[in-house]
């Protein structure tokens, strides 16, 4: 007890330097605070955005038909799974997709794009098509030669509201041209280029008859009840749904990319911390060496009275966690005003595309409990660590050696 | 070398000590042969460099000789761990040094009671104990103060107490009256040489203080690592 307190009041002999250690760890953790928090918000916000703006948090499709893009590839039982989705207590909302890859004609111009057949009262939970509507309107009334369409490629074709266009595609299984005139109903603006300049949206209905398809679908995206049952690979829901010769995949897997580039943030993480620490250390080592020459004489008055060399050592370990204890106070205040604000303030990258994915939101950085926790603690156990060595100079240090080197 | 007797605490048996000085070795000590009894009030005299700090180093086991034995209170000191070293030094050797003998950052109560803390006495008995040690040196009613509320004369009386609080067998003192003013050092000789008389404990004194000098009863005078001179009075 009368280490810990010798420790504790130690460090607050030279307050300056105490304060400007602690300072100087307190900034380390707080970085690695809002470093995570941000990391944290900037893949929700891509998850979001890649999953919000049309993808859904998961998908099926006839097995072989993300490869093939062969229309005749419909879901197979289409009616049992759509029945059996809506009993699903984990799906929120869920819509049938058409999908055929075909031509679009203006008078002026002509363009491929991959022709999109929807059920707009389900689809709108689905996709921000509609919230991205900059003329006209998302598939009002009953009119099944609307077309909406993104604002690139209506300037690619240099049409504009209500103007006429021609859509072709091949029927499925005689391949036969199927070809049908649409009114520009609607034009959208997406930040990403993809959408903007290669997809056209018609009526579900219309787009099953173009193609012959009957009542078929090529894919349902499904919204889940929480983002996190995307993630989770043990549900029952992956397996049920893989049957008769369907798929069923999570976000995780359609956009394996943005996948991969988000557990390499996870690293990127960890190696900024790892540094982070890295220079605590050396931070911590430099301090506690200087109380310590700066003491000698009272080390070595405190070996001369007894100290056992174990105790001179847990000295200094008391020292640098009273430090830690000192600098993690700083630091999660630091932490959480730095992150808080930011959180409020947002940091702005919309419109900047990152692996496939285009941000449509202010990067808002999130705080969870455990950069409040885990964090500090793994700062306290660095500390300790740092500790170690200045505390075996101390205790391997002769008493009369330290009492001469003072002078 | 026969075994020390009871009445012997101290005996030294050629008692060398070698320092490496810039690559150069210098002999702080040579072959000190020495015994001091129980009860003695010795001065150990001789100018700067004489040897005087090392020996008292040497025979309060805080340096080890590069040849030769101490004997402490029966045992010899070389035998002993770090661990054994420290209990031992803890228990039977209390020390005065010349300055900075007290921890700033504990009370004066605290850094009296600290070595019977490391020996585990219970709280009341420390705190009487304490009390009592502090009244003996003549410093009641500061135990709540710092070292650095207190003038560098009662600093070295709770030096003193800190070094006589545990009972010990000896007390090594350092220069204890170097930096004090001649009347300050002359008042904490008198009372180390009371508690002498009073309590049998063993004092042995490094000094340049011709007023210690004067009030010892054994003086040894150190030259050039070597015993010059063992006066007994």
């Amino acid at each position: 007890m009368i280490l810990i307190k010798l420790a504790w009041r130690n460090i607050f002999r030279n307050k300056r330097r105490t304060l400007i250690a602690a300072i100087a760890i307190g900034i380390g953790l707080a970085a690695l605070i809002f470093i995570d928090a941000l990391m944290i918000g900037m893949a929700e916000n891509m998850v979001r955005t890649a999953t919000a703006s049309f993808l859904g948090d998961a998908q099926i499709h006839r097995e072989g038909f993300r490869d093939a893009q062969e229309v005749s590839l419909t879901i197979q039982a289409l009616d049992e799974v759509t029945t059996d989705l809506a009993q699903e207590e984990i799906v929120e909302h869920f819509t049938q997709r058409v999908l055929a890859s075909g031509m679009i004609t203006s008078p002026a111009n002509v363009s491929a794009i991959l022709l999109v057949g929807v059920h707009p009262p389900t689809e709108k939970f689905l996709s921000q098509i509609d919230n991205a509507i900059t003329e006209g309107v998302y598939f009002d009334g009953e009119s099944s030669r609307d077309v909406v369409i993104g604002a690139k490629l209506a300037e690619t074709l240099e049409i504009g509201l209500g103007d006429r266009v021609v859509v072709t595609v091949a029927q499925a299984e005689s391949g036969d041209l199927s070809q049908e005139m649409f009114r520009i109903s609607g034009i959208y603006q997406f930040a990403g280029e993809e959408m903007n300049n290669g997809m056209a949206f018609v009526r579900i209905e219309k787009a099953r008859e173009m193609l012959a398809i009957g009542n078929a679908a090529h894919e349902i995206a499904i919204k889940f009840t929480s983002l996190a049952y995307a993630r989770d690979p043990t549900l029952p829901f992956w397996e049920t749904y893989s049957q008769h010769g369907n798929e069923v995949l999570s976000w995780t897997e359609l956009m394996s990319q943005l996948t991969a580039i988000l557990e390499m943030t996870q690293y990127s993480k960890y190696i900024m911390g790892a540094i982070l620490f890295g220079v605590v250390v050396f931070g911590i080592i430099n301090t506690l060496f200087m109380s310590l020459y700066e003491r000698m004489f009272e080390f070595g008055v405190l070996r001369a009275v007894g100290t056992r060399p174990f105790g001179m050592a847990r000295v200094i370990l008391f020292e640098a966690g009273a430090l830690a204890i000192v600098s993690i106070g700083l630091g999660a205040i630091f932490g959480f005003v730095l992150t808080a604000v930011f959180a409020q303030v947002g940091i702005d990258y919309t419109g900047i595309e990152m692996t496939g994915v285009t941000m449509q939101e202010v990067i808002r950085p999130v705080m969870t409990v455990e950069q409040f926790t885990a964090y500090p603690v793994w700062l306290f156990i660095f500390t300790i660590i740092a500790g170690l060595y200045p505390a075996r100079y101390a205790a391997k240090m002769s008493p009369a050696a330290a009492m001469r080197r003072s002078f | 070398m026969e075994q020390a007797q009871n009445t012997d605490v101290i005996v030294t048996e050629g008692v060398t000590k070698v320092y490496e000085a810039d690559g150069v070795p210098v002999n702080a000590l040579n072959g000190i042969n020495l015994t001091i009894r129980s009860g003695e009030f010795t001065a150990l005299v001789g100018p700067s460099g004489s040897g005087k700090t090392t020996f008292l180093n040497i025979i309060s086991g805080l340096d080890s000789p590069t040849e030769g034995s101490v004997w402490l209170a029966g045992k010899v000191l070389s035998e002993m761990s770090g661990n054994e070293l420290s209990d031992f030094r803890r228990d039977n050797i209390g020390f005065v040094f010349q300055a900075y003998n007290l921890i700033p950052v504990l009370t004066v109560e605290e850094n009296v009671e600290y070595i019977m803390l490391l020996a585990g006495v219970p709280k009341a008995e420390r705190h009487d104990r304490v009390i009592a040690m502090l009244e003996a040196v003549g410093l009641e009613g500061v135990a709540d103060r710092t070292p650095t509320q207190l003038s560098g004369g009662q600093q070295q009386r709770v030096a003193i107490a800190r070094a006589m609080v545990s009972e010990p067998q000896i007390i090594l003192a350092d220069e204890p009256t170097a930096n004090l003013d001649s009347k300050t050092g002359a008042d904490l000789l008198e009372m180390m040489r009371h508690l002498n008389v009073e309590t049998g404990m063993t004092f042995i004194f490094s000094t340049h203080d011709p007023m210690v000098m004067e009030g010892a009863t054994r003086l040894i005078t150190l030259r050039d690592g070597r015993i010059d001179t063992d006066e007994t009075r």
